[in-house]
């Protein structure tokens, strides 16, 4: 029996640097930061006061259906323009005939209340900062409306998307950090190759730029406090590198059978080959500094899509540029890769757009999924510090002209969930293929 | 041919007992562990029902202490069926006897049905919040003073899934679903999916929910699907559900693997599938579309006819539409009375992201002792849940398979298919 081959025929993204692929794929071709002050909130308050934040995305454009804006919260309008790209994209959509053979698999971040609804909840119920239950239990319910109901659920977004979308089959809602949007991908890819679904919507979108995921990040000491320079803040695999930096955002794929795809003539970005899916068991916050837990996600990875070492041209790291992540991820890529770890092309497209958190792993395959198609590895900016035990070709001279045949994936998630994805070029996929 | 996955270890914790055996004898004996809220004051709520966890002690439930810091109620939970499952299938002790326990750790998954981030954890920011007035700076500044600096670590989503891998060092493939009433289900399924994919060998399964928390309450109240009476699943007069706090886990293995160890096999999961109805939030088809589609995705991926099956362990969590729409779907599929339906939210509360795994459990024990406990708050089958074979009489199991039923808000249906192989 031969495994179904999983293509990749739409891509959609809205991140710091763009609101669409193109416009993001420019602004990393042209170094540029997408990390500034805070613009959301004031948050002169916090010892980080900068983010990279979407700017300007208009959601009433965006979104046709008017009536599911009021059932939107910020990070599932990220996903419903994220993913209107990658449906319009791929020239597919759900039928009457085919929604049943859609399905939809998806990474959402954790952060369903909304700051406003928590002020408005603390000045009704808890004027001195204690829950007044016989007031909650007397007027709460009258409190919440009904959209407000909706919008707290931590099923909001997909229901939104299936109702948007009319994807009526399989469906999956996953939660593991910063590893979400990666192993959203990867059973998306599972789910295409057993048959479950023809197609699949798969991505992840997250926010935690708004004033009590920052305080949480803050509290934890780690997010880089570098507001001064917020362009530079975000520094992976520098010596000085001192934290990450919040960012935002959604990508989103339409992934289809491989032969269902070429039977109707749809441009293939790349093949979603391969799944490497592993836990740390280590720490909460931090993998361990030899790389055990993320070595087993890329060795997964590779035997799952039948490549070895010697084929991966370009990693994009997870490179969140805190000071053990970055030690663990250079370790695990020298024990996995030996003597040829030296000659990968490895870069952090978190330098440019700060960190996704859930949506981080979704939005760097759909840059991988770019970089096969334009034979162009992305840079890491603002290395400018060689760190002695961070020794890899992190691509610091610019984006990098260069033949991708197979490029890897990494995110590695708080909890110790590690997601590495692989990414073959059509070209290399036809000719395994035959 | 995928491999075969068995159930060899399970365990849980429900507001009607502290573990399997408790929990399936009171089912039986027709208890409820449903009451008036505890853990708060709720004198004056006009829905204060609640199937909480009884004489709830963290040091008890969780054996490593200093891990209390750094987790909530719903993780430690959460943390105790996945100990009591682990410990049920002895599988730590065949690892110590190996000679690589490595390579065992890291073909072990951890598959997990999690609520989610909770309200009660934002509430910590409460204090800061009043104390701020409304001045967004002074906000910032008075968070960093008077909240927990672990405060995100104890509010993350996957905290059983990691410290569940912390506790055994396992290593595998895992995954942390987060999909309202079907997490449990959807974890079994997805633990299934790594297993006859060939990425693990075998995995521990939790769904675990503190669904009852007083912040709940009030959300649920507000769409109208909370009962102040009581859970009626079926009944002329259901009026709504009521929530419970509870986690259920399974150990899977390949048959092969389980068989090689000599380990004690106690059921086999045949299939299972997810849908969705795709119409938001809180729309639930009347006509069952979604319920009736998930039971035939998940027959067909267990290769079994609707004449095999002998159960059905419904949502059943007594509010109007979803009571008669899977009523309808039973009925269009095994025909009108011929198949014992019952459920166990009544006597549990609705344990939200746990209640796949937990009714799993139950189920499987139905299937073993060859008795279907009865739902003793039905006592007069709802007109439109007419053809149901639910009653609150107890009734046999017509064969040695069984399914499980879940819904979730977003429309998502999920089914799993049990077997005790004879």
């Amino acid at each position: 029996m031969t495994m179904a081959r999983v293509a990749i025929t739409g891509i959609g993204m809205v991140t710091p640097l763009g609101n669409d692929v193109a416009s993001t794929w420019n602004a990393l071709l042209g170094g540029e930061s997408g990390v500034r002050e805070i613009a959301g909130f004031d948050a002169s308050g916090f010892p980080t006061w900068i983010a990279a934040e979407v700017r300007g995305l208009r959601a009433e454009e965006a979104v046709e259906d008017r009536k599911s804006l009021k059932y939107a919260t910020p990070f599932s309008l990220f996903a419903l323009a994220a993913a209107e790209e990658a449906v319009r994209d791929a020239g597919v959509r759900p039928t009457p005939k085919t929604a049943e053979r859609w399905g939809l698999v998806c990474g959402s971040g954790m952060m369903t209340q909304e700051f406003d609804f928590l002020q408005r909840f603390q000045r009704e119920f808890a004027a001195d900062g204690e829950i007044d239950l016989a007031r909650l239990g007397a007027e709460g319910e009258r409190f919440i409306s009904s959209p407000e109901f909706a919008r707290h659920r931590t099923v909001a977004g997909q229901a939104l998307l299936h109702k948007r979308y009319d994807i009526r089959g399989y469906s999956a809602n996953l939660h593991t950090a910063c590893a979400s949007g990666g192993q959203a991908l990867g059973m998306a890819m599972r789910v295409v190759r057993s048959g479950q679904a023809d197609y699949v919507l798969a991505g992840g979108y997250d926010t935690m730029i708004n004033p009590i995921g920052l305080a949480g990040f803050c509290l934890l000491g780690a997010i880089s406090t570098d507001n001064d320079r917020p362009a530079s803040a975000s520094r992976p695999f520098d010596r000085t590198r001192n934290g990450f930096v919040l960012g935002e955002g959604a990508g989103f794929m339409v992934l289809e059978d491989w032969q269902r795809a070429q039977d109707r003539g749809a441009k293939i970005y790349a093949e979603l080959a391969g799944e490497g899916n592993s836990l740390s068991s280590y720490r909460i916050t931090d993998s361990p500094p030899s790389g055990d837990g993320p070595i087993q996600a890329i060795h997964g990875a590779l035997a799952d899509a039948g490549e070895t070492i010697d084929a991966i041209d370009y990693v994009n790291a997870h490179g969140t540029s805190t000071p053990m992540n970055d030690l663990s991820e250079t370790n695990a890529i020298k024990a996995v890769f030996g003597d040829r770890a030296g000659n990968l092309a490895v870069s952090s497209t978190k330098s440019q757009m700060g960190h996704l958190i859930a949506a981080a792993g979704a939005v760097e395959g759909v840059i991988c999924a770019l970089a096969i198609e334009h034979s162009m590895a992305p840079t890491t900016t603002n290395l400018r510090t060689p760190d002695p035990e961070c020794d890899l070709d992190y691509v610091t001279e610019g984006c990098r002209p260069m033949q991708i045949g197979v490029a890897l994936s990494n995110s590695f998630g708080f909890g110790g969930s590690n997601s590495c994805l692989i990414f073959r070029s059509p070209q290399r996929a036809e000719t395994r293929g035959r | 041919m995928p491999d075969r996955v068995v159930i060899t270890g399970y365990g849980c914790l429900t507001a009607s007992g502290g573990d399997a055996e408790a929990t399936w004898k009171a089912v039986l004996a027709g208890e409820s562990g449903i009451r008036q809220a505890e853990t708060w004051d709720s004198s004056g709520w006009p829905y204060r029902l609640a199937g909480e966890i009884k004489n709830y002690s963290p040091r008890e439930l969780v054996a490593d202490r200093k891990l209390l810091k750094f987790i909530t109620r719903q993780d430690v939970i959460g943390l105790n069926a996945v100990t009591q499952a682990v410990a049920h299938s002895g599988i730590i002790e065949h690892r110590d006897g190996l000679a690589d326990p490595t390579s065992f750790n890291d073909r072990t998954g951890v598959f997990v049905g999690s609520p989610a981030t909770k309200y009660r954890s934002q509430h910590d920011y409460l204090p800061s919040l009043a104390d701020a007035g409304g001045a967004p700076r002074e906000f910032g500044a008075r968070a960093m003073e008077d909240v927990h600096p672990m405060w995100l670590l104890r509010a993350l989503p996957n905290n059983v899934l990691a410290y569940a891998g912390i506790q055994y060092g396992f290593k595998g493939a895992n995954a942390n679903v987060t999909a309202h009433g079907i997490s449990g289900s959807q974890a079994i399924a997805e633990a299934c999916r790594y297993l006859r994919d060939g990425a693990i060998d075998r995995a521990i399964v939790v769904g675990y929910d503190s669904a009852s928390e007083l912040e709940a309450l009030p959300y649920y109240a507000s769409v109208g699907l909370l009962s102040s009476r009581g859970l009626r699943p079926f009944d002329r007069r259901r009026d709504g559900t009521l929530l419970g706090e509870g986690a259920g886990a399974l150990f899977l293995e390949t048959r092969d693997d389980a068989e090689r160890r000599g380990a004690k096999i106690y059921g086999e999961v045949l299939g299972s599938s997810v849908v969705s109805e795709a119409e938001g939030v809180l729309s639930v088809r009347e006509d069952g579309e979604g319920v009736r589609r998930a039971i035939r995705l998940a027959l067909e991926d267990s290769q079994k006819s609707p004449d095999e099956i002998g159960m059905i362990s419904a949502h059943a969590n007594g509010t109007r539409l979803s009571d008669s729409s899977e009523a309808r779907a039973f009925v269009d599929i095994f025909g009108a009375s011929s198949i014992p339906v019952t459920g166990f939210k009544w006597s549990l509360g609705h344990t939200i992201a746990a209640s796949g795994v937990i009714e799993s459990i139950l189920t499987l024990l139905c299937l073993a002792d060859g008795r279907i406990p009865g739902i003793p708050t039905l006592e007069e089958l709802s007109p439109d849940c007419e053809g149901v074979s639910a009653s609150a009489a107890e009734q046999k199991p017509r064969s040695s398979v069984g399914i499980v039923v879940s819904r979730a808000f977003a429309g998502l249906n999920s089914c799993i298919v049990l077997s005790t192989n004879g």
